[in-house]
C-alpha cells in the first residue's frame, strides 16, 4: 500500500476566487466570524495573515476585498478534485478540512490517493507525482504532498517539509526502514491530534514523535486515551486504517463562482472554456460521454438560467464544445448580471466499442463533418428544428413513416429491415388529408380532378373502435399534376392525402 | 533530356516545344467559367447524373452540376418537380453523404423515398423558423462539405438577390448540390445561380426548359415522361 496524501491548506480561498483570471493582482481574503482565515498572496504581501481580525486587516489595506467563507462551495471543490484524482486511481478517499480546534482532525482539507495499484500505468512514482502536480497548478489549486504507508502517515508526512523535498526528487517508493525513520523524526505537533493533546505531549517534553513511540503504549494510553492509542498504531502500520471511499457519481458539476458579476455573455466564454476542459478530461479518463451539456447561468438571487447543448455523437474535443457553448451563449439574452457558471452534464454513458469502430474503419472525414454540422445546426436552431423520417410498419399510409430523431439518424439500421410497400406512393404526403370538393360525380380541387387509377382498398383498425376504410386513387389535375386522393368509405366523402411531385 | 537525345529517340522538336505553352492553355481549359463549344461533346461528366438521359445530354457538366445552385421555377406541385432530383439525391445518399431538405411544403413521405432508393437514415429535414435562420442553416449546411445536396423552397417571402448570391458561393465552397424551387414568376428576375430550369407540365408529360446554363447553351426544351405506372389510365369505377 502507498497512499498519497494531498493537503489544500487554501481551499477556501481557492473556491471563491478560481474564476479569476491568472494575473489578477487585487488583494483577497477570506473571513469567517470577524477573522481573516485565509489571504492570496498579494494580501500576503501586505502582511495579512490568516487569524488578523477584519478591522486590523483593513488598516493595513483599505482596498482589501472581503470574501465571506463559503463551506458548501468548499465542499464542492473537494468532491471535484476527488472526481479529478479517481481518473489516476479507483481508491480516493476526501477528507473535508474542519477549521474548529476542538475536532480530533483539525487542519486543511486533504485527499487520499493509494497509489500502489496505479504505478505501473502512469510510468513510475515520479512521473505520476509530477502529473499530479501539474494538473493541481493548471487548475490553480495550492497543494502539499506527502507519501505514507497509510492515510495517517501520509497526512502526517504532508506537513514536514524535508519529507516534501525528498518527494520532489524520489524516483522510487521508500523501504519500510525508511518510513519509520520519517515519522520517529517528524515534530509531535504534526501528529493528527486535537490541540489540547499536543501541547499535553509538550508539557511532558515529547517533541518528537521518536520519543513518544520510546514510551510503552499502555502508559501513552493512560495519559492521552484510547483513540490516541489506535491512532498511534495506525501512523505504525500495525493496524489497518481504514478511510471512507470515494465512488464518482454518475454525473458531471462543476461550478465558477464570480466575485463581480459579469454583465456581458461574451465575458462568460473564458470561464466556460476552463469548465469544458475540465469536463473534457474527466470524460477521457473515465471512458464517458455526455449527450448534453447544461450551462446554468446563476443569477443569484433573481434565479437561474438553464442553456443546453446537445451532442450527436461523443465528443472529447474541448475547442469543438466550446465553439457549441459559444453559439448557444451568443443567444442568451443575460437579464442580469452572472453571479455564478455552472456546468452539469446528467447523465454520463459509457462508451461503446460500437461507436468507437465507427469512428475507426466505417467512414472516415465525411461522417465526422456531418456530426459537426448536425450539431452546429442543432446549437442555432434547437433540438425541435431537426428530424428524419424511417419507415414503419402498419396498413395506413400516414402511419406508414414516422419522425426520427436526428441523433439515430446517422447511425446505420440494425437488426431487422423494413421494406417499402411496392405501390405507386406520392412523394409528399399531407399532414392532414385535405377535403376534396364533390359536385355531380366530379371531383374538383383546383380544378376538375380526372381518375386515373384504383381503387386501391385500404381497410385497417375494422377491429377496433375507429375503423379506416379508404379506396385510394390516382387522380389527375387539369394543369397535370398528379394526386393521391381516397374516398373515405365511411362517410363517402373525398381528400387529397398525397402529391406525386 | 537534351536534344542529342531527342534526335537518337526520333521524336520532333516542336512536339517537345509545344508541350510547355499548352499547360496554361489546358489550366484555363478546365475553369468551371470558360466555355468551350468545339469540345464540349468530349467533356467528361462533371456533375452528378440526373437519372435521365435526355436532361444529362442538355447539360454542361452531363449532370447536376455540382457546388453550384440549380433553381427550378415551378408553379403547381405534383407535375414531377421533386422526382426529377430524386435519382440525384438517392445517388448522394448512397455515397453516404448527408441530403438536408429545407423547409420541405409538405411531409416528405418515407415509403416512397425508400423505393425510390433513398438511404432515409442520411436524409435530416430542417425546420428553422424565420427568414433569418433559414438562410443561415443553408449557408452553414452548404460550406460544411458534409451536405450532399440541400434542397430549399422559397418561402413567403423572396430571397435577395444578396442572398441567393451568398448561397451559390456556399455552395461552391463546400462542393454539394443545390436545389432550390421557386415560383415561376421569377424567371423574369436575373439570379446568380448556375443552372435555371423551368418546369410545367403538359398534361402527361414534364415540360423543361433551360432558362440559363452556366458555359452552355440554355433556351432548349425537354419533355420527360412520367413513371408509366402513374400515369397508366385504367378506367377506375367509383
Amino acid at each position: 500500500m502507498l497512499w498519497l496524501c494531498i493537503q489544500l491548506p487554501k481551499l477556501s480561498l481557492e473556491a471563491l476566487t478560481r474564476a479569476h483570471r491568472a494575473g489578477d493582482t487585487a488583494p483577497v481574503a477570506v473571513s469567517q466570524s470577524n477573522l481573516i482565515i485565509e489571504a492570496n498572496l498579494a494580501a500576503h504581501a501586505l502582511n495579512i495573515e490568516p487569524g488578523l481580525s477584519i478591522a486590523t486587516a483593513c488598516a493595513y489595506c483599505p482596498g482589501l476585498q472581503l470574501l465571506e467563507r463559503d463551506t458548501e462551495r468548499e465542499a464542492q471543490l473537494l468532491q471535484q478534485l476527488a472526481q479529478w484524482a479517481y481518473g489516476f486511481t479507483p481508491v480516493v478517499s476526501p477528507r473535508i478540512g474542519n477549521p474548529d480546534s476542538k475536532a480530533l482532525s483539525e487542519g486543511p482539507a486533504c485527499l487520499f490517493l493509494e497509489l500502489g495499484g496505479s504505478l505501473k500505468a502512469q510510468g513510475g512514482l515520479a512521473p505520476l507525482l509530477q502529473q499530479l502536480g501539474k494538473e493541481l497548478h493548471k487548475m490553480r489549486i495550492t497543494h502539499r504532498m506527502g507519501l505514507g504507508h497509510s492515510p495517517s502517515a501520509a497526512h502526517l508526512l504532508s506537513q514536514l517539509p524535508e519529507h516534501r523535498q525528498w518527494l520532489a526528487e524520489t524516483r522510487t517508493p521508500p523501504s519500510p526502514q525508511q518510513w519509520k525513520q520519517w515519522i520517529s523524526f517528524a515534530p509531535s505537533k504534526l501528529l493528527d491530534c486535537s490541540n489540547k493533546a499536543i501541547a499535553k505531549l509538550y508539557a511532558c517534553g515529547i517533541k518528537r514523535v521518536s520519543q513518544l513511540l520510546a514510551i510503552p503504549l499502555s502508559e501513552v494510553g493512560n495519559r492521552f486515551g484510547r483513540d490516541f492509542i489506535d491512532y498511534l498504531a495506525r501512523l505504525n502500520g500495525s493496524r489497518p486504517d481504514p478511510v471512507p471511499g470515494y465512488q464518482p457519481p454518475a454525473e458531471f458539476h462543476s461550478e465558477l463562482f464570480f466575485p463581480s458579476p459579469l454583465d456581458n455573455s461574451e465575458q462568460l466564454l473564458f470561464p466556460a472554456g476552463r469548465l469544458v476542459r475540465e469536463l473534457c478530461r474527466q470524460l477521457q479518463r473515465r471512458q464517458l460521454y455526455s449527450p448534453t451539456l447544461y450551462w446554468i447561468l446563476d443569477y443569484g438571487s433573481r434565479g437561474a438560467e438553464v442553456v443546453n447543448v446537445e451532442l450527436s455523437r461523443p465528443l472529447f474535443d474541448p475547442q469543438r464544445l466550446i465553439a457549441l457553448t459559444k453559439l448557444q451563449l451568443e443567444r442568451v439574452e443575460l437579464k442580469e448580471p452572472v453571479q455564478a457558471l455552472a456546468l452539469r452534464c446528467k447523465q454520463l454513458r459509457p462508451l461503446e466499442t460500437t461507436m468507437l469502430r465507427e469512428d475507426f474503419f466505417e467512414e472516415s472525414g465525411n461522417q465526422h463533418e456531418s456530426y459537426q454540422l448536425i450539431d452546429k445546426l442543432k446549437a442555432r436552431l434547437g433540438h425541435q428544428a431537426l428530424s428524419g423520417v424511417t419507415l414503419k410498419e402498419s396498413y395506413l399510409p400516414e402511419q406508414a413513416w414516422a419522425s426520427a430523431d436526428s441523433l439515430n439518424l446517422q447511425s446505420k439500421p440494425r437488426g431487422h429491415q423494413l421494406h417499402p410497400i411496392n405501390a405507386p406512393r406520392p412523394n409528399w404526403l399531407l399532414s392532414r388529408p385535405d377535403r376534396i370538393q364533390q359536385r355531380d360525380h366530379s371531383l374538383f380541387y383546383d380544378g376538375e380532378l380526372q381518375l386515373l387509377q384504383g381503387p386501391e382498398r385500404i381497410d385497417g383498425y375494422w377491429w377496433q373502435h375507429h375503423r379506416h376504410a379508404r379506396d385510394y386513387y390516382i387522380a389527375r389535375g387539369p394543369q397535370g399534376s398528379l394526386y393521391w386522393v381516397f374516398q373515405d368509405l365511411t362517410s363517402e366523402d373525398w381528400f387529397l392525402h398525397g402529391v406525386y411531385s | 533530356m537534351n536534344n542529342a537525345e531527342n534526335f537518337m529517340q526520333n521524336k520532333p522538336l516542336s512536339e517537345q516545344t509545344a508541350a510547355h505553352p499548352a499547360q496554361p492553355l489546358q489550366q484555363l481549359l478546365t475553369r468551371p467559367d470558360i466555355w468551350q463549344l468545339a469540345s464540349r461533346q468530349r467533356q467528361p461528366r462533371t456533375g452528378i447524373s440526373t437519372g435521365y438521359r435526355g436532361l444529362d445530354a442538355l447539360l454542361a457538366s452531363h449532370g447536376w452540376p455540382r457546388g453550384a445552385s440549380t433553381e427550378l421555377l415551378v408553379d403547381k406541385a405534383g407535375i414531377g418537380e421533386v422526382s426529377l432530383i430524386l435519382p440525384a439525391l438517392a445517388e448522394m445518399t448512397r455515397q453516404n453523404r448527408l441530403v438536408i431538405l429545407l423547409n420541405p411544403p409538405h411531409i416528405p413521405y418515407a415509403p416512397a423515398l425508400a423505393q425510390a432508393g433513398v438511404q432515409l437514415e442520411k436524409l435530416l429535414l430542417l425546420h428553422p423558423r424565420g427568414q433569418r435562420d433559414q438562410l443561415w442553416a443553408a449557408e452553414q449546411a452548404l460550406q460544411s462539405g458534409a451536405c450532399g445536396a440541400l434542397v430549399s423552397w422559397q418561402g413567403r417571402e423572396t430571397l435577395a438577390d444578396k442572398d441567393l448570391r451568398r448561397l451559390q458561393l456556399a455552395a461552391r465552397e463546400g462542393g454539394g448540390l443545390h436545389f432550390h424551387f421557386r415560383p415561376g414568376s421569377s424567371a423574369s428576375t436575373p439570379s446568380p445561380a448556375a443552372l435555371r430550369l423551368q418546369l410545367h407540365s403538359d398534361g402527361k408529360q414534364l415540360a423543361l426548359q433551360l432558362l440559363k446554363q452556366l458555359n452552355g447553351k440554355s433556351g432548349q426544351r425537354l419533355h420527360l415522361a412520367r413513371n408509366p405506372d402513374l400515369t397508366r389510365r385504367d378506367q377506375p369505377l367509383h
